[in-house]
């Protein structure tokens, strides 16, 4: 096995409420490797200017030519397909960030299985059932939830007046969120590096682009290996997939006279209601309205599900990138037998922003360099963020989630993009892998 | 599809229809207005009318009679009442008393098609049963509101949280599971007091007319124990409608596949659902067992066949027994922190209470078939028959300063009792206490006179940092809780006082009772459910029964 690399360094790009991580490795002698994990956003800070996507873009592909204008990006990883994670990979007639990124030439493009166009000829995984058409219908079915997500967005708008305040902007959120970002996806798609699709437990093949290290991917877990815990049988997830966009967009149709259960049923308008309908009317917009959330939420935590979770063992130090995988994506990678390599994790990425979900306890337990005191081998943590733009306080699903900071500052050395001076393009954090 | 007629208690309905226990509401959020009701309940010489029977000249099998009442909201509306009544009927008959919704109110609202999503729930907040609808690949919409099994289900899980407003609270395991497991116990036995659907489930073989009526058939080899499982009980579960058409397996079939075996893993499960299963699963069998037994000791007519009536009949018979026991079982289970174990105890003591000789062998097999689940009663406080202890007339209780009359009435009255007993019985003293409900209890007994019996219900709460659990709770904190952590912990009995007004049984998990104060803590951190949000209370049942759906 070629020398593992001698340093670190990990950029963590102030993109507001998105994720842009740039990896440099050091290698004795002066060479450098690069790997981008993700480049979105769906709200920079307030102070940003517009051009902060393209100015990042730029300073990536800085990095990544420092010392030798003709070096290529390494490796670069798409962990999911929501905005906050790929717009940045849009282009627009060769002045995008996209275009600046696409410009770098990546050796190795990863992916979750999810996004395989199709299976392979050499196709060994995720395992022999998925045929290509399970693929093509997963890809139908995330077309199905782009389209939902846009119903969603307008639904948001054109019902601003009647939904409390705080409700529609989180349903305009998620819904952007989860909007098709066609011109990042055709980017990634037709950049001509190698694709890897990545599934827990595969070897990527990343030996030639990154040396000297080993490269795990612990998820997303393919259906048949989410079948094997999935113990409430009814939730078949790739059923949920195609049932619920459509169960959305039925949802969404409220007020929608071409859909009427019983057209020529005597009835009264929500406008004019009977005394005695009154109390209860108002119960069931409420109940509808918060099930529609949930409805949006589950979808979302679908997407991110599909998440790649990825841990590098590079010289004496382990990294560990999750993307926004919550609890049913760890949760296989958790049982496995690749759960133990989470002992070791010197850096961990964030998952989701700092939400509670992505952070599961059963994971946080295992890291054992977590601790209350400053020192070498203390764990480090990188976090990419922004306040106020999902979850809520009353409901303890802030994002990030205020406990969960508090414990990431008491238990680890803590780099926030939150914490960046407003003129600075990111967090840096050197690591020592010798 | 089947359309049954049934009876319900009569009474003079208002328009919704709204009577004295429920109140349908149809309004659609979806839509955005309310389908108005149409219909007339009394004629105009005073007698109540069904408007929906059919018309003279139509029998309730016609395609057209059924066409017309499937396109009327009014129809949906009734259905979705008569159900819920007839539920809260069969609880009111299993414990001798009126039953309360847990909302102090007196009519709960029942929304048949309160919205286009794939859902239907009770919601205690909001005092109603809310009913969605969704639309199949075909465009057709589906409602919940038709399903016998979906509206039994959440009127049951209404009229447990009025009778145990406790088990809503988050507990181990078995509590949340419980819930639905009971709901799915009441809808599906229920259904076999739907005699013409369960005869058309097994189906007649050959008939022969004698003297004026007609004796239908059915194969003997049709009923075996196996038989019953593997093909009778599916057949209910289709006549029912019981898949909703969404491919999803309803509770009856579910419970029917379910083995033993593949049960045995489901004791690790957390969803609530998924883990209710494993009673419904026992109780299924046991239903079956017994139904089979039964059906062996009936006449056989000539080509070895039984009478399908006779069949019909024994099962309803049975299923209305077991479903009476289920019900009457709650008024012996403890308030707090219920497991499956405790349930079963409280289910054979239901029984002996009001049958002591097990002439027909039922408790044997339901414990058979729980302990083939992985159920079993709980060693120290059971008797050999897996049965509560009755609690030993020692002369260590005070009933000196308490008067009998003033404690089946007054809970403060109670409350003085059960204080100055409070360490024979093991109350905890510094706990918060309460007396949340003092019941009555009336049966028949063996020798045919009425037995009156009070049940009264106390629990007690401690709210407290992760740092004092062990000098609460007497053992260290579960690994995951931390010293800032709040935590609620209960504890909470039964006592059943006797006609003399003595203490009969004294059913309780105390609070001061280390190792399950650690196992409920340990298993509360481990499902997130410490510092977590509690879900909004409206969608307490709602977020699970959607996942069943599929939606």
């Amino acid at each position: 096995m070629p020398a593992a690399p001698e340093t670190a360094t990990i950029y963590a790009y102030q993109v507001g409420f998105g994720d842009c991580i740039l990896v440099r490795f050091t290698y004795a002698g002066g060479a450098l490797r690069h790997m981008l994990i993700d480049f979105g956003t769906t709200g920079l800070p307030e102070h940003a200017e517009k051009t902060q996507m393209l100015q990042v873009a730029q300073d990536i592909q800085g990095k990544v030519r420092e010392g030798d204008p003709d070096r290529r990006l390494d490796v670069l990883v798409a962990t999911h397909r929501h905005a906050d994670h790929i717009s940045g990979f849009a282009t627009r007639d060769g002045a995008g960030s996209g275009d600046v990124i696409r410009a770098l030439d990546p050796r190795f493009i990863v992916q979750p299985w999810t996004e395989a166009p199709e299976a392979p000829l050499d196709w060994e995984g995720p395992d022999a059932s998925v045929t290509g058409q399970a693929l093509r219908q997963r890809r139908a079915s995330l077309q199905a939830m782009e389209d939902a997500a846009g119903t969603l967005v307008a639904f948001a708008d054109a019902q601003a007046g009647h939904l409390p305040k705080a409700l529609a902007e989180q349903l305009r959120f998620i819904g952007q969120d989860n909007l098709s970002n066609r011109s990042a996806i055709d980017n990634l798609r037709t950049m001509p590096g190698e694709k890897r699709y990545a599934y827990h437990g595969c070897d990527l093949g990343l030996a030639s682009a990154l040396p000297g290290m080993d490269v795990h991917v612990l998820g997303p877990p393919t259906l048949r290996q989410t079948d094997t815990i999935r113990k409430q049988r009814s939730s078949d997830p790739d059923e949920f997939w195609q049932l619920a966009p459509k169960r959305l967009n039925d949802a969404l149709a409220i007020g929608d006279e071409g859909k009427l259960l019983f057209p020529n049923a005597r009835h009264r308008l929500r406008s004019k209601p009977l005394l005695e309908h009154r109390w209860l009317q108002d119960r069931i917009d409420a109940a509808n309205t918060e099930m529609l959330v949930g409805l949006v939420r589950a979808l979302d935590a679908q997407m991110n599900n599909t998440s790649v979770i990825l841990l590098l063992k590079a010289g004496s130090k382990t990294l560990l990138f999750p993307g926004d995988a919550q609890i049913e994506n760890w949760a296989y990678a958790l049982q496995s037998d690749m759960a133990s390599l989470l002992d070791d994790v010197d850096l961990y990425k964030v998952g989701h922003h700092g939400s509670r979900n992505a952070t599961p306890r059963s994971m946080w337990r295992r890291f054992t360099k977590k601790s209350d005191r400053s020192g070498p081998g203390r764990l480090t943590s990188v976090l990419s963020t922004k306040h106020g733009k999902h979850g809520s306080e009353d409901r303890k699903t802030e994002v990030p989630r205020r406990t969960l900071v508090t414990e990431l500052d008491a238990q680890s050395n803590l780099y926030s993009t939150e914490a960046l001076e407003p003129d600075a393009l990111y967090q840096e954090v050197v690591l020592d892998l010798r | 599809m089947a359309f049954v007629e049934v009876s319900v208690p009569a009474e003079i309905l208002a328009k919704g229809p709204t009577g004295y226990r429920i109140k349908v509401v149809d309004y659609n959020a979806t839509e955005r207005r309310t389908y108005l009701d149409q219909q007339e309940y009394q004629a105009g010489d005073g007698m109540l009318v069904d408007p929906f029977a059919p018309l003279p000249g139509e029998t309730r099998e016609d395609p057209a009679y059924q066409k017309r009442l499937l396109a009327d909201p009014n129809f949906h509306a009734q259905n979705t009442y008569a159900i819920a009544m007839r539920t809260l009927g069969a609880f009111e008959r299993a414990l001798g008393r009126r039953v309360s919704w847990s909302s102090g109110g007196h009519q709960l609202h029942i929304a048949p098609h309160a919205f286009a999503q794939a859902n239907a729930f009770y919601s205690e907040p909001d005092r109603a049963l809310m009913f969605g609808y969704f639309f199949r690949q075909d465009g057709q919409p589906v409602f919940t509101c038709l399903s016998h099994d979906i509206v039994a289900h959440e009127t049951a899980h209404a009229l447990l949280d009025g009778l145990r407003s406790r088990f809503s609270e988050p507990s181990g395991p078995d509590q949340a599971a419980f819930h639905e497991g009971f709901a799915d116990i009441v809808a599906l036995l229920s259904i076999f007091s739907l005699k013409p659907v369960v005869a058309a489930a097994i189906g007649e073989d050959s008939r022969f007319v004698d003297a004026d009526r007609t004796i239908r058939l059915v194969a003997v080899g049709k009923l075996t124990a196996d038989a019953i499982r593997n093909s009778i009980l599916l057949g209910v579960a289709r006549e029912v409608g019981e898949a909703l058409e969404t491919g999803q397996r309803g509770a009856l079939r579910r419970s029917v596949e379910l083995t033993p075996e593949a049960a045995h893993l489901l004791h690790g499960e957390v969803e609530e659902h998924a883990r209710g299963e494993i009673l419904v699963a026992a109780m299924m069998n046991a239903f079956v067992e017994l139904w089979s037994e039964r059906i062996a000791e009936l006449g056989r007519f000539a080509g070895d066949s039984y009478n399908l009536d006779a069949v019909v009949e024994e099962g309803a018979k049975l299923a209305g027994h077991l479903l009476n026991m289920a019900i009457r079982a709650l008024d012996y289970c403890p308030p707090t922190d219920l497991d499956f174990g405790q349930y079963l105890s409280a289910l054979l003591t239901a029984d002996r209470e009001l049958v002591p000789e097990d002439e027909w062998g039922y408790r044997a097999v339901i414990r058979t078939m729980f302990e083939r689940y992985g159920i079993r009663p709980q060693g120290a406080t059971c008797d050999a028959e897996g049965c509560w202890q009755r609690y030993p007339a020692d002369g260590r209780l005070t009933y000196a300063r308490s008067n009998y009359q003033a404690m089946t009435r007054s809970r403060d009255e109670l409350f003085r009792f059960l204080w100055e007993n409070r360490e024979t019985l093991g109350l905890s003293p510094r706990a918060y206490s309460e007396v949340i409900s003092i019941d009555p209890a009336s049966r028949i007994g063996p020798d045919g006179i009425a037995l009156h019996e009070t049940v009264c219900q106390y629990v007690q709460r401690a709210d407290l940092f992760g740092a004092e659990f062990k000098a609460v709770l007497g053992t260290e904190r579960p690994e995951g809780m931390r010293s800032s952590d709040r935590y609620t912990a209960y504890g909470g009995g039964v006592v059943i006082l006797d006609q003399y007004g003595r203490v009969k049984y004294h059913i309780a998990n105390r609070l001061e009772d280390a190792e399950r104060q650690l196992a409920r803590a340990q298993y509360m951190v481990d499902t997130g459910q410490i510092g977590a949000p509690a879900a909004p209370d409206r969608l307490r049942f709602a977020a699970l029964h959607q996942q069943r759906m599929g939606a």
